[in-house]
């Protein structure tokens, strides 16, 4: 027994001893949190996997080239000082004189050259509308474009530029060969393997490696790097972890802002506290998809009595709380777009759905369905509604969602038995068609419209990947719609909308997606997804919730934050 | 050299020791073949992931995640089991899936230990008041206090451990406040620098409080039993019954006799219930949010993460074969009564 | 009876017969065992509660109807809570549905006021407000302001709403307005949710009442196909010897080496039911080794018994052995280790479905701690009848399964019988 005890007094001590970081400095700090892996897992490859990026934060470290503003849909420059379509439909970027790395080296033309040509080593979709990446002069490169688009515009712009001193070796090397040649696979994987010694900031703060441990890291002023200068904060420090960890920091205040979703109950405990929720509609959420190939579900007039049937409201609160708010214009993307891109006359043209009972009798009855003596709906054919609706179980939001919206149905005479799936394996039954109904998302977390439309088009209509078999069919829905607007190919227009560079076109074409969409549900959008950003304005002075900044949700890129301090108006609260 | 393998064929402990091998190599291949033929594959589930959560596109998804991923779904299985096999033998567990680069073993090191300090505190403080009680429950039997601890080990024993767990948070975190449950997650405060140091030490054994002490609620009632019907049946035994005769008082035959005797053959169910609490761990970490190795068995689970699997099952499988080797090698030394019999 | 008939039955070799007998051998020992058990307090107390488990949950369902409908305003509300009946200070006397004929009452939509109401539209006027004021319409503050300016006589409110919005206001304009004209007249108008309701505002009581039968169907599942694999194995190692007998050990050691619970999470995975039952056949097939070990140690003591050793030596089969001489006198232990295979498949299934990877389409106890957790309700004090009802019921069940087993042990096992 003696000796079980001196081990574990011995392994004790070497658990106490393992691990040991220096006194972190003093100053205003600005204490917020990302989880990231610790080295040797994390590492500061911010193009390879496991590297510490900060999510939306590293536009702290690696600075973007823009910044979306949603609420207006304007870009603002950031390290591209000018940017835009030349007159052959290639795009050009201006980068700020004047801002250098936190290794002493300057920012150019090349650390935007090395950046792509790095994208391209990877194989990413940006590559796949540009033939091409031109030095200009120091300051200026020019995409050459194969076809010109908003959404290239979009990713081009909201790229982190990366250091050429650091990563500069590898890009060139790339940019001298094509994929397919030799050694392309090799220099891929040297790429996937390289581990810089340091981090390399050319933004506003730069994070010091000694002090990274398992709680949290420090990023101290990098006075020289893109919009240093401005900045109120001396140091960031960045806790890490998920949700369950960084709330116990939130309630005693040392961590005064998170982006990370918290339950409900949290969020009351919260606010009672006087701790900030801020909300912005992320341009998804879950809705209730169909598999066409099974009637009644491809008449039009049973999706739509679901979606008279189903109160959203009621939907969204029972799963997310003040988060979940229902979707409104039922057009297939987000209020928030609905409202940016289409008419007024499109709108109030628009059915919203309202929870309305006697509507959706009158839809089923207007197709020949009836109610049996148990008041349970049966079809033309004389067969019950009876359909299973399946959901991720592992998604407690999506899983409320499915058991209330079973609820809501059977109680007006739907038969609907609900069956959770692990979420590993729910896509891949949606891509093969082995469902009746699902809850999966509708809308996408992109301003460009046209993208929203991906998901029930493309994702879950024949072209999810299928394991290991490629594309299924899908939710069995024919892309050629007719609807009141004539005949369209829905897929062809959710594309065709998100390229050229001319917003009234683009709205065009929105609003036939929109309105078709309002008119034939291919799926029955329930709520969006609204963040719930917990924000300590005792501790960090940010504008108040009535700004038109908060439309920027930003999961990765346009986040709010990070724009208010790169503009510096992120300061610390006077106590 | 035949010779001596023969010999060594015949010598018992080289026998168990090739036993367990072979029991690990099996159990290895096994895990090997089985978390391969779970629905979705590593790169699959992170594109998911990103998809449901970021509501980002199918392409930008998948460009997130596959080139930097260290996974081929294409690979042949038989190849990727022969290099696994080939590393295994110089004790290489291979790297992470989802984070290229990183050894799995390196993993392990950084979950394990706390797993290790949880259970082995929780086992050992269990098994030390359980051979107390049960000594206690043997000497006094048909007390009022003998049945009162049946009674309570039955409530011990009966309440799975993790409904201990829940109880303990729902109960005494929440209702009646004795302590913060959010503070208490994690293994140590991470405001706190890791070092060898007071405020350190004491948050490490703060955060491990509950599980230790859920382990020793659910472990304490099955000690005290065994103990007691062990007790009993040495105390029946002609060697105590002559220790009575010659006069010797009963606080010299408890802690000279009886106590020995009766706790060997309860060191061999501490081995079994090592592997048990071990495996079951998983979610008493998931509950409290305490990131042991089953924590991270979980967290492998979900995304995939094959090798990483693989390692702590691997890990795991170890700890049960050579725990029960360690019992069936010492055994005979702590016994008197086997090691004569073992000469035969 | 011929004596031919006897010896044709003594030599069919069909081991599954044994399996047959053990409901014979189940009802004799149960006879037994009832006459001691009345000496057994901890035994007939977990006996007793085994009776009523089952009767509440295979018998109780069929009178208590699920409460499968969402009440936004009853979301997470606790034990207790109920729909009151507010009416203005001069209205007092307002205290049931009768006394509200002619009057104008208001009710909240989605809190099950409106179907309390319902039977008595006729004889009075409804005003009805929506619990949300997101949308058009006036919302709950307002039917409580209108109710205190008498623009209404009366109102259905759900008590927590009451806390909230009268007894905690804010607003000290409101409050005073509140307080000097509304006046609770009836608290307990509606029906009360005896154990609070969940995170869909549906009563926890009915889901408690209708959770277990699955649960336990699938533990004794588990415990059957465990019990009757390891008894099988466990008997035929042991008489056969020999290779099958070091075979079946071999696998036995191979089985148990794996961590049991972490094998059951990755087969669960990769299994994938639809059907919380087949998750008890998995459990099964899963958890016979370390029984099999013990029943194959047993027979080969009882085997060395001197009265097995005598029906050896007249010459009587294997099969007749094994039936007649070694299971009844097995019978309580199968029994006993059937009982802990039930609480190990009950253990062991409710962790997986914790952890959200067993099914999770019966709205069972386990079920209900699932959802209880991932929607936070674990460390809402409120909340928390939502997980604390299902894990109290799981913990007395399984008490009252371990008490039984205990009992039986101690009737059936000389050793531990009092009289040592």
């Amino acid at each position: 027994m003696n000796k079980r005890f001196m081990v574990l007094a011995a392994m004790l001590l070497v658990f106490a001893v393992f691990v040991s970081a220096p006194a972190l400095g003093q100053g205003a700090t600005l204490n917020v949190a990302w989880p990231y892996q610790v080295p040797p897992t994390g590492h500061f490859n911010t193009f390879a996997s496991g590297g510490i990026t900060l999510g939306q934060y590293q536009d702290l470290h690696e600075p973007p080239l823009a910044v979306l503003l949603w609420a207006s849909g304007e870009y603002e420059g950031m390290v591209a000082e000018e940017f835009g379509w030349d007159a052959d439909g290639n795009y050009v970027i201006t980068m700020v004189d004047g801002n250098s790395w936190s290794d002493g080296s300057a920012m150019t033309a090349d650390d935007l050259m090395a950046t792509f040509n790095i994208f391209r080593l990877r194989g990413d979709a940006v590559w796949a509308n540009m033939s091409g990446i031109e030095k200009v002069d120091d300051s200026t490169v020019k995409f050459v474009m194969d076809t010109p688009s908003s959404l290239v515009e979009r990713i081009i712009l909201t790229t982190n530029l990366r250091p050429a001193s650091v990563f500069g070796d590898i890009a060139d090397r790339a940019a001298m060969m094509m994929s397919g040649d030799d050694g392309w696979d090799a220099l891929l994987e040297e790429l996937t393997e390289f581990r810089p010694e340091a981090p390399v900031s050319g933004g506003p703060y730069t994070i010091l490696p000694d002090t990274i441990n398992e709680a949290s890291l420090m990023m101290e002023l990098n006075p020289g790097g893109f919009a240093g200068d401005i900045q109120n904060f001396d140091m960031v420090r960045m806790w890490n972890g998920e949700t369950e960890v960084v709330t116990p920091l939130v309630s005693n205040e040392e961590l005064h802002y998170i982006t990370h979703g918290i339950p409900p109950t949290t969020e009351e405990a919260f606010a009672d506290q006087g701790i900030d929720i801020v909300r912005s509609g992320m341009n998804n959420g879950p809705g209730i998809y169909v598999n066409h190939a099974v009637y009644p579900l491809n008449m039009v007039e049973v999706r739509q009595a679901i979606a008279y049937t189903v109160d959203r409201i009621q939907n969204g609160v029972v799963s997310l709380g003040d988060s979940g708010v229902a979707v409104e214009f039922m057009t297939g993307m987000s209020d928030g777009l609905s409202l940016a891109w289409l008419s007024d006359d499109t709108l109030d043209a628009l059915n919203t759905y309202d929870h309305d009972l006697m509507k959706a009798e009158e839809l089923l009855q207007s197709v020949g369905f009836s109610r049996d003596e148990a008041g349970m709906w049966m079809d033309d054919n004389g067969d019950p509604l009876a359909f299973e609706l399946t959901f991720p179980q592992e998604y407690a939001d999506w899983s409320a969602a499915a058991e209330n919206a079973t609820a809501q149905l059977n109680d007006f005479g739907f038969d609907i038995t609900s069956r959770g799936v692990q979420f590993q394996q729910h896509p891949q039954d949606i891509y093969s068609s082995d469902f009746e109904l699902a809850i999966r998302n509708w809308g996408l977390g992109d301003p460009i419209p046209g993208r929203s439309y991906l998901q029930a088009y493309n994702r879950y209509n024949g072209q999810g990947e299928v394991a290991g078999e490629g594309g299924g069919a899908g939710m069995n829905f024919d892309n050629n719609v007719d609807y009141s607007g004539g005949m369209v190919n829905v897929f062809d227009l959710s594309n065709a909308s998100s390229q050229g560079v001319e917003k009234a076109d683009q709205a065009a074409l929105v609003t036939q997606l929109a309105v078709s969409y309002n008119e034939l549900l291919p799926a029955i959008p329930l709520w969006e997804r609204y963040t719930n950003n917990s924000l300590n304005r005792n501790y960090i002075s940010v504008p108040d919730s009535s700004d038109s900044i908060y439309a920027n949700f930003g999961g990765g890129a346009d986040n709010w934050m990070t724009y208010l301090i790169l503009k510096g108006v992120a300061a610390p609260a006077d106590m | 050299m035949v010779d001596l393998l023969q010999k060594a064929a015949k010598n018992y402990t080289v026998r168990v020791f090739v036993q367990a091998i072979l029991t690990i190599w099996a159990v290895a291949t096994l895990t090997f073949l089985l978390v391969r033929e779970m629905p979705g594959n590593p790169i699959d589930v992170l594109i998911e992931q990103i998809l449901t959560q970021e509501g980002v596109s199918y392409q930008e998804a998948y460009d997130r995640v596959a080139a930097s991923f260290n996974f081929d779904p294409d690979a042949s299985l038989l190849d990727l089991y022969l290099s696994w096999l080939g590393d295994l033998l110089r004790f290489d567990l291979g790297t992470s899936i989802t984070s290229p680069g990183t050894a799995v073993i390196d993993e392990i090191a950084r979950f394990l230990p706390w797993t290790v300090f949880a259970v082995g505190m929780g086992l050992l403080i269990s098994f030390v008041l359980g051979i107390i009680l049960g000594m206690t429950m043997a000497y006094y039997r048909d007390s009022f206090l003998d049945h009162s601890l049946s009674l309570l080990s039955s409530f011990m024993t009966g309440v799975p451990n993790y409904i201990w767990g829940l109880l303990i948070i729902i109960v005494l975190g929440i209702q009646l406040d004795l302590f913060n449950v959010g503070e208490l997650r994690g293994t140590y405060d991470i405001s706190l620098t890791p070092g060898l140091n007071a405020a350190f030490v004491l948050s490490v054994f703060k955060h491990a409080a509950l599980p230790i002490t859920t382990y020793v609620i659910a472990t304490l009632g099955g000690w005290m039993l065994n103990m007691k019907s062990s007790t009993m049946g040495v105390l029946n035994e002609d060697y105590v019954n002559v220790a009575e005769a010659r006069g010797l008082t009963d606080k010299r035959i408890i802690s000279a006799y009886v106590g020995r005797n009766a706790a060997l053959p309860l060191f061999t169910q501490l081995t079994i219930a090592v592997g048990f609490v071990l495996g079951s761990g998983v979610v008493i970490e998931e509950i409290f949010v305490y990131w042991g190795i089953g924590h991270y068995l979980f967290q492998s689970i979900t995304v995939r993460d094959y090798t990483s699997m693989q390692g702590v099952f691997l890990i795991l499988t170890m700890a049960v074969v050579f725990s029960n080797l360690f019992a069936d090698l010492t055994y005979g030394l702590l016994d008197p009564r086997v090691r004569i019999s073992g000469d035969k | 009876m011929t004596s031919e008939e006897n010896v044709n039955r003594q030599t069919a070799p069909n081991p599954a017969l044994a399996i047959l007998l053990i409901p014979w051998g189940l009802l004799r020992s149960a006879a037994r065992f009832l006459r001691r058990l009345r000496s057994n307090v901890p035994g007939m107390i977990g006996f007793i509660g085994l009776v009523a488990y089952f009767i509440f949950t295979f018998i109780m369902p069929h009178i208590i109807e699920f409460d499968g409908d969402p009440n936004l305003d009853e979301i997470v509300g606790p034990i207790g809570s109920r729909i009151q009946l507010a009416a203005h200070s001069e209205n007092a006397h307002l205290r049931s549905f009768e006394d509200l004929a002619g009057k104008t009452v208001g009710v909240v939509d989605q809190t099950g006021g409106p179907d309390l109401i319902a039977p008595y539209a006729d004889s009075l006027t409804i005003e009805t407000y929506r619990w949300t004021s997101r949308r058009a319409g006036p919302g709950l503050e307002a039917s409580l302001i209108d109710l205190a300016n008498k623009e209404i006589d009366a109102l259905l409110i759900f008590s927590k709403t009451v806390t909230e919005l009268i007894d905690n206001q804010e607003d000290p304009e409101l409050k005073a307005l509140f307080a000097e004209n509304i006046v609770i007249t009836n608290p307990e108008l509606g029906p009360p949710h005896l154990l609070g309701t969940d995170t869909q505002g549906r009563d926890i009581a009915t889901h408690v009442v209708h959770g277990g039968r699955v649960l336990i169907l699938t533990a004794l599942i588990g415990g059957v196909i465990s019990t009757v694999i390891a008894l099988f194995l466990g008997s035929i190692s042991a008489l056969t010897g020999g290779v099958l007998d070091s075979g079946l050990t071999a696998l036995t050691n191979l089985i148990l080496a794996i961590p049991r619970f972490p094998l059951l999470v990755v087969m669960a995975g990769l299994i994938q039911f639809n059907n919380t039952l087949y998750l008890g056949v998995l459990i099964g097939l899963l958890g016979w080794p370390s029984l099999m070990r013990a029943i194959r140690s047993q027979v080969l003591s009882l085997r060395e018994r001197d009265f097995v050793e005598a029906a050896r030596s007249l010459g009587l089969s294997t099969n007749h052995i094994m039936l007649r001489e070694i299971l009844p006198n097995m019978i309580s232990y199968v029994m006993i280790n059937f009982i802990f295979s039930i609480t190990f498949a009950m253990y062991e299934q409710i962790g997986l479905v914790v952890l959200g990877l067993a099914p999770i389409n019966d709205y069972t106890w386990g079920v209900m701690l699932y959802f209880g957790r991932s929607r936070g309700t674990l460390y809402n004090a409120d909340g928390a009848s939502m997980a604390l009802s299902p894990v109290l019921a799981i913990a007395l069940f399984q008490v009252c399964l371990v008490l039984f087993a205990r009992a039986l042990e101690e009737i059936f096992d000389p050793r531990l019988r009092t009289a040592v």
